[in-house]
């Protein structure tokens, strides 16, 4: 990165700073992070996306279980500024929701936000559109929760210990 | 009289195929249908109806949720109609043995007629299981 490339970045950080009041850390040289309430989720991404973040790349969970809470990642691509945008906000892990910013992003917003719902449980406020994405029928937990164990769940409700053929399965190590 | 040889001999004449393939089955059985193995040489042909196709060939994991279209497809078919059940994921699983997400017995959902196993089965196996099906035609009772 060049000097002048290096000092526009950090004109990024502070109009953005400012702008979105919160702290805006450069992270690497196209990346920046910015973590905030998870009330004003809707407030950022709108700022965000008419200061140029007008891209929603996809919408992340993390599960951080000793935490008990539920990160959700926004990533906003700029075409103006070429530099991914993170949002991150964490929210309660045994109620989790938040609102919709399918206000913004419209389809592609819903989309991503039916799949974290799929997986995670969480609940998108304002989102009428939460049926299952990719697993139809599904009656356990949401699997991508850290404290699901995917190996047991299957051999309990998928295999049959008398079958000859899945008996070899139940002796592998859990 | 419509005798069970004459309805097999009538798909025995061509195999129309039409392939339900997930994942890595498609890529992996290319080259069946290319100029180096050439399916069309036995009378096969991969069609893009499953009105017109006399057999189903079925390749990589099946997740419960595109069995269903593959249930679909196999109700579209006219009779007589073969389903051919290729790799191991197809049959057990294979690899995702272990997934929530994975059909681990297919003959629960579809009528097999044949499992070719393999990860993935050579285009020599998918030949050799059709053949069997020559054969097993020829022995078939006249009446």
């Amino acid at each position: 990165m060049t000097a002048i490339e290096q000092e526009k970045k950090t004109d990024i950080v502070e109009k953005l700073s400012s702008e979105l009041d919160a702290s805006v850390v450069l992270k690497t040289d196209r990346r920046l992070w910015v973590t905030i309430d998870s009330s004003k989720v809707v407030d950022t991404c709108l700022k965000a996306q008419q200061m140029g973040f007008e891209h929603l790349s996809t919408i992340s969970a993390v599960d951080w279980l000793e935490e008990g809470r539920f990160e959700l990642v926004y990533h906003l691509w700029s075409y103006k500024y070429n530099s991914l945008l993170s949002i991150k906000t964490k929210i309660d892990r045994n109620k989790p929701s938040i609102s919709s910013i399918n206000s913004i992003w419209d389809t592609y917003a819903e989309t991503c936000e039916r799949e974290c719902h799929e997986l995670f449980g969480i609940d998108f406020k304002g989102n009428s559109n939460l049926t299952p994405l990719f697993l139809e029928d599904w009656k356990g937990p949401p699997p991508f929760l850290k404290d699901f164990n995917w190996r047991e769940y299957t051999l309990k409700e998928l295999y049959d210990e008398e079958n000859p053929r899945e008996k070899a399965y139940f002796e592998v190590k859990k | 009289m419509i005798t069970k040889k004459k309805v097999m001999r009538k798909f025995v004449r061509a195999v129309w195929v039409f392939n339900w393939f997930n994942s890595c089955g498609f890529t992996e059985l290319c080259p069946v249908v290319g100029s180096r193995w050439d399916m069309e040489r036995f009378g096969m042909k991969a069609v893009n109806s499953p009105r017109k196709a006399d057999a189903l060939f079925i390749a990589g994991y099946q997740t419960p949720k595109s069995i269903k279209r593959a249930q679909q497809i196999y109700e579209q078919m006219g009779n007589p109609k073969f389903v051919f059940a290729l790799g191991s994921c197809t049959i057990t699983g294979g690899m995702y043995w272990d997934s929530y997400n994975t059909i681990k017995r297919l003959e629960d959902y579809l009528p097999v007629f044949m499992y070719i196993p393999g990860c993935p089965p050579r285009p020599e196996a998918i030949y050799d299981a059709v053949f069997k099906v020559f054969e097993h035609v020829e022995e078939l009772p006249d009446k």
